[in-house]
């Protein structure tokens, strides 16, 4: 398979630009999904040792991906342990 | 509010607006520029009499047109992503208010020091004076303070309704059952007005939004007068 990817994209190099964004493009979208699964407190994978990670937030963290005006580090826990 | 024969977005009253009308001048600029390309690609193909019945492929102009459509999104995508996140952020709140959609009236919560509830009915147009803008005006208005970052806890009491105003960029769904959180910061003193943005019967369009934006002292002001009447 890879031979006869390898052998076509030899004589039509136009392909290699469409391998690469459309390459990067899934790339980036897997492995935003990959972080949501393990990274976002709404999920859940155990549900025995830690049944409901959104009532473990801490307001240090920073769940989400990008930061534009927040600093998280800088906030203060104002509110009673669950 | 729009005016007539408004082409583009009401004035911003928000930081968030404000980001949202550049990354819309931003985005409308490439669609432009796209779209006069193409253009005039056509009318060169259709009106030209040269005619080349050998060609096959070009390996140049196929890797031209991969990567620079590429890249073109990629110069849009970035700015999109950057106000999405920014509209998300709730930077420590002043004041929260609770605004909760009714058939076919908002009432508006104000708790967070004293019990001020309040409703805001259409104001109907037989009984408009002169000046005030039909279907856009209420009885009550839901004031706030400039400069300051106000969150707005949307729900519904029966159906879905939807809180929205679009000077302060600001779009949430009121869901029965569910509260739905949103925030902005007024950066001027004003009027703006919105409307009810999830069908809900009878009268959805008639059950719109205002928000009067006003300085610290007139808005507590209006505070104490509110309690006293209400």
């Amino acid at each position: 398979m890879l031979s006869t990817v390898s052998r076509q994209l030899r004589s039509h190099p136009a392909l290699i630009p469409l391998f690469i964004f459309i390459g990067g493009g899934c790339t980036m979208s897997l492995s935003y999904l990959a972080r949501l699964a393990l990274r976002n407190p709404d999920v859940c994978w155990d549900r025995k040792n830690n049944p409901e990670p959104w009532n473990k937030m801490a307001p240090t963290d920073q769940y989400k991906f990008y930061t534009v005006n927040m600093d998280y580090s800088k906030l203060k826990k104002d509110r009673p342990d669950f | 509010m729009a005016h007539p024969a408004q082409m583009g977005f009401q004035d911003a009253a928000t930081p968030v607006m404000e980001e949202l009308l550049h990354f819309h001048d931003h985005a409308l600029m490439i669609v432009y520029l796209i779209s006069t390309m193409v253009f005039y690609i056509i009318v060169a193909m259709v009106t030209t009499e040269l005619t080349n019945k050998y060609i096959l492929d070009s390996q140049e102009i196929e890797i031209m047109w991969t990567a620079l459509p590429a890249i073109i999104l990629v110069l849009i995508a970035m700015p999109s992503i950057r106000v999405l996140y920014l509209m998300d952020e709730i930077n420590d709140p002043h004041l929260t208010i609770k605004a909760m959609g009714h058939q076919w009236y908002w009432s508006y919560e104000y708790t967070d020091y004293e019990n001020l509830t309040f409703d805001s009915y259409m104001t109907p147009t037989q009984d408009l004076t002169p000046g005030q803008f039909r279907l856009l005006e209420t009885d009550h208005r839901m004031v706030v303070p400039t400069d300051a970052p106000i969150r707005v806890l949307v729900s519904a009491e029966d159906v879905l309704h939807s809180w929205a105003v679009p000077s302060l960029g600001v779009k949430m769904d009121a869901v029965p059952g569910r509260l739905n959180q949103t925030a902005f910061i007024a950066s001027r003193a004003g009027v703006f007005y919105g409307q009810c943005s999830e069908i809900c019967g009878a009268n959805h369009s008639f059950m719109p939004i205002v928000v009067e934006a006003v300085p610290l002292e007139h808005f507590e002001i209006w505070t104490a007068m509110m309690m006293e009447d209400v």
